[in-house]
């Protein structure tokens, strides 16, 4: 894999993005790995990470949120429009990565959001910044090791099993989200984020530190699952819930069929309302 | 015919009592990763054992010039976990052919320091008759056994070899500090017999890098089974980058892998190879996208050419036919002549020297195998052989002095004499000091 491979070669033809919810994103150097972002909204800033997938697009959860928050969604290392660095080796870089963004945009303290492995990512950061996050929101997260409960081995999910394991239901309710451009470019695009996940995660596929340090995040904490997550178990959930000092369980249930791993893109709406209430209680010191 | 050839047995030492490809869904996706081990059996696994061993011995006995095998996990695909252990056996049930270890994979070792002494005990076990390769390991052994990061392979696996065979021919004590080994004292004990090292065959789809490395460095180029024209593109690659580095290529730099059977007649020898010839390509090789290329395990260019057609393996194996196996030079059946013949013509096509022949097709039982293994010796290797000649091990000067009279008359000194202090004797050279009157101290 060369320094820089991945999305770099493609800023050139940003014309031919004509998928859904694709939006031109806006490129901040943090010391010389120009990174990816899109940003909307008033009030308080929210970080949100993203998991591993659905980069290049402003998601209607996002816009649902913007109405009430500043949001800011920037594309990890390796993902979406962030080409993927050499120096990238572990949670470690990532969170040192975002730290470094945060100073750049000017933000000193933020709500931190994070999905799937953008929530272990956000807690990783909390649990080294503590006094630079105000909440903490994990949607789905992993990162755990929970004994007994092996999360999927999304390494090797194939493509017809990724759908069903995701939407824990047929994906093609779904196919607007997942469609980008032509089939090569998003073969190899997705390949890149495998390999900046790989970085991550290849092996272990959690943090056992976790266990210790989670105690150092004594900010309001809300962990959402859905009805049945497919990729994480439920298990998870709960345990990031009792290691966080300060943290509640929420479920988002679907209408009409149960949410899965993806319910940001299932339940955009009462999702969006779930965080924004709970970073809106945590402002006003109203936190349960 | 006046060209010669080097011809290598590879038996896969499969595990072949494993579910068809159209059931197997049942239980895992392919024989790769994740086949349950329920399908284990130790009986038909000590069989397997047997049969590859022993198609091994047989092949010294009818004068091939090598044998070869590979490492595999998670699998039935080969129960060859780590091949120096069996190159271990080989070293002390035959004499004199070649024995390669195609190889370890450097990536599942946490330190090349282990496989560098792996490599020298069994060099010596086998008196210099070893031969070491390097491959960057398939996709699916990535998944496997929880030490190799595909998003680091090609990184490490540069370093690792870089470190294995400065360990093996630089004095040692010495310090390494890489990226992925910092080693305070790299002291390689025992070292290798083969000077400077054994011979080194490395297996690759073709990428650029590897082929460089191996004209860089003067291995051998070991085919996989790639397309006829790739293969053909990368032999000629090759024979550039030798050219670039200053020489010409030798024949035997480029090693040609194919499926061999041979019987009376091409009608017979189809009879009795087609129903393995499939299995195994029904069965063996069979794999999903995810697990051949985990994240990282090629890089995005090649990935970009394998997606526009035409690259590693883009037509379905499990679903290719007998005549576009033989058309794509993956399997050389028949009699004697048309096996001889076809091999002479793809050999010439890929300037190829050596030949890397699976004769067990993953699941031909024991005596079809030595049936073919023996016409094949008699029949085939003689017209590859100067007249009259043996296997390259019987004409070749041996690699190495094997007995202890060669090395005491070419004066071979220790590095120290060994002496021990004797209460009231002084210091005493204990070569000797066992005899009375050489009981003489070298000092008090």
């Amino acid at each position: 894999m060369s320094a820089q491979s991945g999305a770099a070669g493609q800023q050139a033809d940003h014309g031919e993005r004509s998928w859904r919810y694709y939006t031109e994103p806006a490129v901040v150097d943090v010391r010389g790995l120009p990174t990816a972002y899109r940003r909307d909204g008033r009030g308080e800033p929210v970080v949100y990470l993203h998991g591993a997938g659905l980069t290049r697009r402003w998601l209607p959860l996002f816009d649902q949120m913007a109405r009430r928050v500043d949001l800011i969604v920037p594309e990890h290392p390796g993902f979406g429009d962030t080409p993927l660095p050499t120096w990238l080796d572990g949670f470690c870089d990532a969170v040192l990565h975002y730290d470094e963004l945060f100073d750049r945009l000017d933000l000193e303290a933020v709500h931190l959001v994070g999905h799937s492995v953008g929530g272990w990512l956000a807690a990783e950061y909390a649990t080294f910044y503590p006094r630079r996050v105000k909440s903490l929101t994990l949607i789905a997260p992993l990162g755990l090791r929970v004994t007994d409960h092996p999360i999927c081995d999304i390494f090797r999910l194939t493509p017809d099993e990724a759908g069903p394991a995701l939407f824990s239901g047929p994906a093609d309710p779904y196919a607007e989200y997942l469609s980008d451009g032509n089939e090569v470019e998003t073969l190899v695009q997705g390949y890149g984020e495998l390999t900046a996940l790989g970085r991550l995660m290849w092996n272990p596929r959690y943090d056992v530190k976790l266990d210790r340090r989670l105690g150092r995040v004594t900010c309001p904490a809300v962990v959402v699952t859905p009805n049945e997550d497919r990729i994480v178990p439920r298990a998870h959930f709960e345990r990031w819930t009792e290691l966080l000092p300060n943290a509640r369980l929420e479920t988002i249930a679907g209408t009409g069929s149960p949410t899965g791993h993806l319910l940001i893109i299932q339940e955009p709406g009462k999702l969006a309302d779930l965080v924004t209430d709970f970073v809106a209680s945590v402002i006003a010191g109203t936190t349960r | 015919m006046s060209k010669q050839l080097e011809f290598y047995v590879f038996h896969n030492g499969a595990y072949r009592w494993a579910p068809h490809k159209d059931v197997i869904g049942k239980w895992s996706r392919t024989n790769f990763v994740s086949l349950p081990t329920s399908f284990y059996k130790p009986g038909f696994a000590l069989r397997a054992f047997d049969e590859w061993l022993e198609s091994y011995i047989l092949a010294e006995k009818l004068g091939y010039d090598g044998v070869i095998l590979g490492e595999q996990h998670n699998g039935p695909i080969g129960l060859s976990g780590n091949p120096l252990v069996i190159t271990s056996w080989l070293a002390a049930n035959t004499e004199r052919i070649l024995i390669a270890a195609v190889g370890p994979l450097l990536n599942a070792y946490l330190t090349p320091i282990r496989l560098a002494e792996e490599v020298a005990i069994v060099d010596i076990l086998s008196r210099g008759r070893l031969i070491l390769g390097l491959p960057m390991g398939i996709g699916g052994q990535y998944h496997s056994v929880g030490v190799m990061d595909p998003t680091h392979a090609r990184a490490r696996f540069r370093e690792a070899h870089d470190l294995m065979f400065k360990a093996m021919t630089e004095p040692g004590p010495f310090e390494w500090q890489g990226d992925y080994f910092h080693v305070p004292y790299v002291n390689l004990w025992p070292r290798p017999l083969q000077q400077p090292h054994p011979p080194v065959w490395i297996p690759a789809a073709g990428s650029r890098e590897t082929l460089e490395l191996c004209a860089r460095r003067r291995y051998t180029y070991q085919s996989v089974l790639t397309p006829r024209s790739t293969l053909r593109r990368n032999a000629a690659l090759f024979r550039e980058l030798c050219a670039e580095e200053g020489y010409e290529t030798a024949r035997e730099q480029i090693a040609y892998v194919v499926m061999v059977h041979v019987a009376e007649s091409d009608r017979q020898a189809r009879l009795e190879a087609e129903p393995h010839v499939m299995w195994l390509y029904q069965n063996f090789f069979r794999s999903t996208f995810q697990d051949s290329f985990p994240p990282g395990h090629v890089s995005i260019a090649s990935l970009r050419g394998m997606a526009a057609g035409g690259g590693y393996r883009s037509r379905d194996i499990s679903e290719m036919s007998w005549d576009e196996l033989w058309d794509e030079g993956w399997i050389v059946i028949g009699s004697p002549s048309t096996v001889a013949e076809r091999l002479d013509e793809l050999t010439d096509e890929f300037g190829a020297g050596r030949i890397v022949m699976v004769p067990d097709m993953g699941s031909a039982p024991a005596w079809m195998v030595k049936k073919s293994l023996t016409l094949c010796a008699e029949e085939v290797l003689p017209r590859f052989r100067p007249a009259g000649a043996g296997p390259v091990w019987a004409r070749e000067e041996r690699r190495a002095a094997t007995t202890w009279a060669e090395w005491a008359a070419a004066g071979g000194e220790p590095g120290a004499i060994p002496e021990a202090r004797v209460q009231g004797k002084g210091v005493l050279d204990v070569r000797t000091s066992h005899a009375e009157d050489l009981r003489i101290p070298t000092r008090e």
